[in-house]
């Protein structure tokens, strides 16, 4: 039973399928879920080409940062001005797909017809093992050869911080909320929120004397939280 | 490899079991210990010390109505628990219950895998683990449960950094990703003074062990980082709108984390299943394992009964402002003496 | 196709790369499109490790440990940009986006 074919479709098909889907799916979230996927069977590829360390650093930083931090940009924006899926024009998705499929034959060609290259290089499967795995074979090449890349990539990295937490700062330093939020309602479905309209009656966690239908009008203004930031705005009152 | 694949599939079936029969003994381990803390007896009633208590926990969670709810994404808010169990479990594969030992003349390895990258590969596995709680916060189309769980996963992916950070320092030492080499590791002696003892890396790297536990507790969102799903705040935070069968795979899921995060934590500091007398029976070993293990469950029950919650600010800002910095003076500070002991300072 | 190839992996990286173009092409959500970026540049590295695989060299293995930081990077300043500009009431919209370029 030739396992390594065995995982190797299996691990492609699913990768291509789930990378097909994350283009396809309607819902945002869905893209990620799916791409999350992708990039753990990718980690898979790579554990079947000998780089584990490669692997384990994929499903770390990709899926366990990358990832969700996009995860978090997508729940915060505010979900009813997502743009859908379908562009205005339905010519640019099959446009699109033709090219996809004849760059596609074009890459396959160039594939089959390449010359095969010698195994001339010095980190043989014996190699490595000597050093002691693929780690300390990484180890070694990164800290002599490229000692310069590492630590450029060491200040591309802080430099993206810095400039994430910038990017980040509100326009101006210790300026209030923009609109204020005088009290937090934990599901009162009867305040004057313009989002939700009326709520189901069961849902009231007060009890509402007969005959009133919203709540008390006054200078407060009773509404739901969409962001954290409004949670913790929300003791200022209303100027 | 050279064992028989149907060996690796038995040691491995053995391993899962034992897992989830202590998953289900630790909640009861907790309720007992929490209750003494708190001058009280615990469960007593059902079965002898309450000893079935978690059978009944567990059909009662069974029997009660599975709500989905009306806005809820359906596929997401189904996989959500299932993502955080899994991957709870998964990562205990790497972890080494003794060497190679041979059984009735079978070389059998007392571990499921041996991967040379075996101590990422728990923090990876963990990592994904997140996906859980965000998809179960989100799925749940409820704003109160997406804020729990965007917090909850603000908070594990910071404490995983420090977890990672705080392993550094081992990884000097030892030169080595692998779980196996690590326990083997620190079989040997070291003496000092007139004093001989095994090599525990928590005589050596005490800062990175007070880091990790620390750390570790906030990665299973156990007290006292548990904010993001606390009862009393949030309205139970993420997992509010999951009952019945759901709720208790995420509850349970939390304590297998806390289980294999205790055996991640023997295997490094405490030397795994070192003790006296494992060269003769590695019986002993996994004794000596499951003691050390019960001790670090232990300490998060004592933990949860004593120190009151903290806010959420308060834990981004001591895992960013203190742990971080001194993660970092932990490795420059075993990278020195290693470099020192080796003569290429001076 | 009893035993895999490096030229298996050259095809599947191919692949992912062309859906991952696909979608940067066609999508209009700002997000969707990083993320299919980020699929291209795994699709990318697939390619490196297999070659580095094929000549047993370790350097492709490095080249795409460096390509992984600076994404990441780059992963942490584009949202962030997109954060900002949502901020100011621009939706994620790569159509809407466009006055970026002014």
């Amino acid at each position: 039973m030739p396992w390594d074919v065995i995982f190797f479709y299996t691990i492609a098909a699913i990768c291509l399928f789930t990378g097909l889907l994350v283009v396809v799916s309607e819902s945002p979230v869905h893209s990620a879920i799916f791409l999350v996927l992708c990039f753990v069977n990718v980690a898979g590829i790579f554990v079947m080409q000998g780089a584990e360390f490669l692997a384990v650093l994929q499903i770390i930083v990709y899926s366990g940062a990358v990832l969700v931090l996009l995860l978090f940009v997508l729940m915060l924006i505010d979900p009813d001005k997502l743009p859908s899926f379908y562009t205005a024009r339905p010519l640019q998705r099959y446009v699109s797909l033709l090219i996809g499929l004849v760059l596609l034959l074009e890459v396959g060609a160039a594939i089959i017809t390449r010359p095969a290259i010698e195994a001339i290089g010095p980190d043989t499967p014996e190699a490595i093992a000597a050093v002691g795995g693929n780690v300390q074979a990484i180890g070694r090449i990164i800290f002599t050869d490229y000692a310069l890349a590492l630590e450029m990539t060491s200040l591309v990295l802080t430099v993206g911080v810095v400039g994430a937490v910038v990017l980040g700062l509100p326009e101006r330093l210790g300026e209030k909320a923009r609109e204020s939020r005088s009290t937090i309602s934990l599901g009162h479905p009867r305040g004057s929120s313009d989002i939700l309209g009326p709520g189901p009656r069961f849902e009231t966690p007060i009890d509402v004397p007969a005959g009133r239908t919203t709540a008390p009008q006054g200078p407060r203004k009773v509404v739901m939280a969409k962001s954290p930031d409004d949670y913790t705005r929300a003791g200022e009152i209303s100027r | 490899m050279d064992q028989p694949i149907w060996i690796t599939f038995l040691v491995t079936f053995l391993i899962l079991n034992v897992l989830l029969i202590g998953m289900a003994y630790v909640t009861w381990f907790e309720r007992k210990v929490l209750a003494r803390f708190q001058d009280r007896l615990g469960p007593t009633r059902t079965g002898p010390f309450g000893l079935l208590q978690p059978i009944a926990d567990a059909v009662k969670l069974l029997g009660k109505e599975d709500l989905v709810p009306a806005a809820a994404d359906r596929w997401v808010f189904l996989f959500a628990p299932v993502v955080t169990f899994m991957t709870a479990l998964i990562a205990a594969a790497v972890i080494p219950f003794g060497d190679t030992v041979s059984i009735f003349g079978q070389n059998v390895d007392l571990f499921a895998a041996d991967l040379n990258v075996a101590a990422l590969f728990v923090l990876a596995v963990g990592g994904v683990g997140i996906y859980g709680i965000i998809l179960g916060g989100w799925a749940s189309a409820n704003r109160f449960s997406l804020l729990g769980a965007l917090r909850s996963a603000a908070q594990v992916v910071s404490y995983e950094l420090i977890l990672g950070f705080s392993l550094v320092g081992i990884f000097i030492m030892t030169g080595t990703l692998s779980l196996r080499e690590i326990m083997l590791q620190q079989y040997e002696t070291l003496s000092i003074g007139p004093f001989e003892i095994s090599n525990w890396f928590i005589l050596s790297q005490p800062l990175a062990f007070v880091l990790f536990m620390i750390a570790a507790v906030a990665e299973t969102n156990r007290a006292p980082f548990d904010l993001p799903e606390a009862e009393s705040e949030l309205v139970a935070g993420f997992h509010t709108e999951y009952s019945s069968f759901r709720f208790s795979l995420y509850f349970l899921g939390e304590y297998i984390s806390m289980m294999v995060i205790s055996l991640f934590a023997s295997t490094l500091f405490l030397g795994g299943t070192s003790g006296p007398g494992v060269e003769k029976y590695w019986g002993l070993g996994i004794l000596w394992l499951v003691l050390k293990v019960v001790a670090f469950l232990f300490f998060y029950v004592w933990l949860r009964a004593t120190l009151p919650r903290f806010r959420f600010d308060q834990l981004m800002g001591l895992a960013w402002k203190v742990l971080l910095p001194l993660a970092l003076l932990n490795i420059l500070l075993t990278a020195f003496f290693r470099l020192l002991a080796n003569g290429q300072v001076f | 196709m009893s035993e895999i190839t490096v030229n298996h992996f050259l095809f599947l990286s191919a692949a992912l790369f062309i859906i991952g173009m696909m979608g940067v092409l066609t999508r209009r959500n700002v997000l969707v499109i990083f993320m299919c970026v980020e699929m291209m540049v795994a699709a990318a590295s697939i390619t490196l490790v297999a070659f580095a695989q094929e000549t047993h060299t370790i350097n492709g293995q490095a080249f795409v440990l460096f390509a992984l930081a600076v994404a990441a990077a780059e992963a942490a300043v584009g949202l962030a940009i997109i954060i900002a500009l949502a901020r100011r009431g621009t939706a994620p919209d790569i159509n809407q986006m466009q006055e970026l370029r002014d």
